[in-house]
């Protein structure tokens, strides 16, 4: 009745075969799935981005909030993913919207840790040579600080894609879909050995790679390397 | 400081309760939004590809745009989320599920006396509308090999009263304990016993009869190695297992938004066969091909029933 090109016993095939027959025959779908996953990961972490880093030179101002802040985020990060999942679900439903929700809050931390880490870490003497220089604030900040914070900023993203793609997979649970969806097909079918490895093979590399892209382009804005070239 | 911190939580809970009701760019619309449905569905192969089927009709005969949204832990949570609003259309309840899961009421065997409590129930609590079956059953089946099918000329478990002394049963493990439906009372309705009765894992009870370690095993009816294994499904001929029919359902307020889909759902009453549940349940599991895909073939080559009532116009761009 269904006209599908291509199928092929299962059971002359070892795992490995299995996984590139289920490839060849699934690849668009895995891809799709694969792009889904990177961009809700993406999307939670450019978010946290977007508050976190501002608020991390807020409180490297305000040393006395500092604490509070790192504390408040610290909390968040020791809730088990799949609990945070659950607890977000009860007030935002279930859907993609509410694995971005907690790929933020778990993004939160890193990124505003590692904010404040360097701008603390300036050299006082740069930001005096700098108001010397008759700079305004916001000149210090954007020509000073920012340049020289930003390696150990990008390593704090780089911890929190890392976290981020992990927690995607799970957002399987509340129906977001991405590569979770896969393993968890893998897990219900009768044969799925393959399935799983399909979807467990490309989160893995796709966190692998988003950190070495990240590291590579933290040492590129590195300052001591800048100098050094 | 603590006035500013609190405006600032505010602003940021705010701001995430907004994000809930819009959507990004690369993953779907958002659940809520206008023009946008959202089909839910359990984890397992068989409620995964009738979720796609249902997708494949409204993307076939609307602009809707749907979203399938699977791997929800039981049948309570597929409700819990259309009664609370996250999705519009459940993609499969079986009967009998429905009944005694959501409904919480006791088995009742009639089919048609179990529909019409299930469609009341389900319009009263959850303000959802229970559609007719899609013409499958996945329920309990007793199964024999054709062989033995032919040489006893059995059809329905009745047949097999006369010869049941010489038989040996594999039967699922649950289903010894189980009240109401399980194998004491099976006794009480036919009035005959097997042989042998043995205990085992409701996955391997399609090779052991058709490798003929069993004579006979009881299976779910649209399990794909039946059809690939030439089984005989031997009919219920006492209504001894309530009836497990496959249906979509769908909220009322989304049918009153969106009165195609409807339609839609309607016109696959009937459409698919216990057969063609197996073959596709078969294709899915043992040749690794995604629901989604099955589901789209499956469609394609039934030209999405644009010959069954009620009739109605594909969408343009297709």
């Amino acid at each position: 009745m269904l006209n599908i090109e291509g199928l092929d016993e299962l059971s002359q095939m070892n795992n490995v075969q299995q996984l590139i027959y289920y490839v060849q025959q699934n690849g668009p779908y895995l891809w799709d799935q694969f792009v889904r996953h990177f961009l809700i990961s993406i999307y939670g972490v450019l978010f946290a981005a977007l508050v976190a880093i501002p608020l991390g030179f807020y409180i490297a101002r305000h040393s006395k909030l500092a604490d509070w802040v790192v504390g408040a985020a610290n909390v968040i990060q020791t809730i088990p993913s799949l609990a945070m999942l659950s607890i977000l679900m009860l007030g935002f439903g279930i859907g993609v919207n509410t694995v971005i929700i907690t790929v933020f809050l778990y993004s939160l931390l890193p990124i505003v840790k590692n904010t404040y880490a360097g701008v603390k870490s300036v050299d006082n003497a740069l930001m005096d040579a700098a108001k010397g220089m008759g700079m305004t604030r916001w000149q210090q900040t954007y020509k000073v600080e920012l340049p020289m914070a930003l390696s150990v900023i990008m390593a704090g993203l780089r911890n929190a894609l890392v976290v981020a793609i992990g927690v995607t997979a799970i957002g399987t649970f509340i129906g977001a879909g991405g590569l979770g969806d896969i393993i968890q097909r893998g897990v219900n079918a009768s044969q799925g050995g393959a399935i799983i490895l399909a979807g467990a093979i490309p989160t893995a590399l796709m966190a692998a790679v988003a950190d070495l892209v990240l590291a590579w382009l933290e040492r590129k804005l590195n300052p001591a390397s800048r100098v050094s070239r | 400081m603590t006035f500013k911190k609190k405006m600032k939580l505010a602003a940021l809970s705010s701001a995430a309760v907004m994000m809930t009701a819009c959507s990004l760019p690369g993953l779907g619309a958002g659940l809520t939004e206008e023009g946008n449905i959202t089909i839910a569905t359990q984890s397992s192969t068989e409620m995964v590809i009738l979720g796609y089927i249902v997708q494949g009709m409204v993307n076939h005969y609307s602009d809707i745009n749907a979203d399938v949204i699977q791997n929800l832990g039981s049948s309570t949570m597929v409700t819990q989320a259309l009664a609370q609003g996250d999705a519009d259309v459940a993609a499969a309840s079986y009967t009998g599920t429905a009944l005694t899961g959501e409904l919480g009421m006791d088995p009742i065997t009639d089919p048609d006396e179990a529909r019409e409590a299930v469609t009341e129930g389900f319009r009263e609590q959850y303000n959802m509308r229970y559609f007719p079956s899609y013409g499958f059953e996945n329920t309990y089946a007793f199964l024999v090999t054709s062989e033995l099918a032919e040489e006893h000329g059995l059809e329905t478990i009745s047949d097999l009263e006369p010869i049941a002394g010489d038989l040996t049963a594999g039967v699922d493990n649950s289903w010894m304990e189980r009240e109401g439906d399980g194998y004491r009372a099976f006794l009480e309705t036919y009035e005959f016993d097997f042989d042998t009765v043995y205990p085992m894992e409701i996955g391997l009870v399609y090779d052991a009869v058709q490798s003929g370690n069993m004579d006979i095993v009881l299976g779910y009816s649209t399990d794909g190695r039946i059809a690939s294994y030439d089984l005989v499904f031997l009919e219920d001929d006492l209504n001894f297992f309530p009836p497990y029919d496959a249906s979509p359902s769908a909220l009322y307020d989304t049918l009153e938004e969106y009165p195609l889909i409807e339609d839609i759902l309607l016109k696959l009453e009937g459409m698919i066969e216990t057969e063609q549940m197996q073959e596709m349940n078969f294709i899915a599991d043992e040749y690794l091909i995604e629901p989604a895909t099955v589901a789209v073939e499956f469609l394609e080559a039934n030209n999405y029933f644009e010959d069954s009532e009620p009739y109605l116009e594909p969408a343009g761009g297709e």
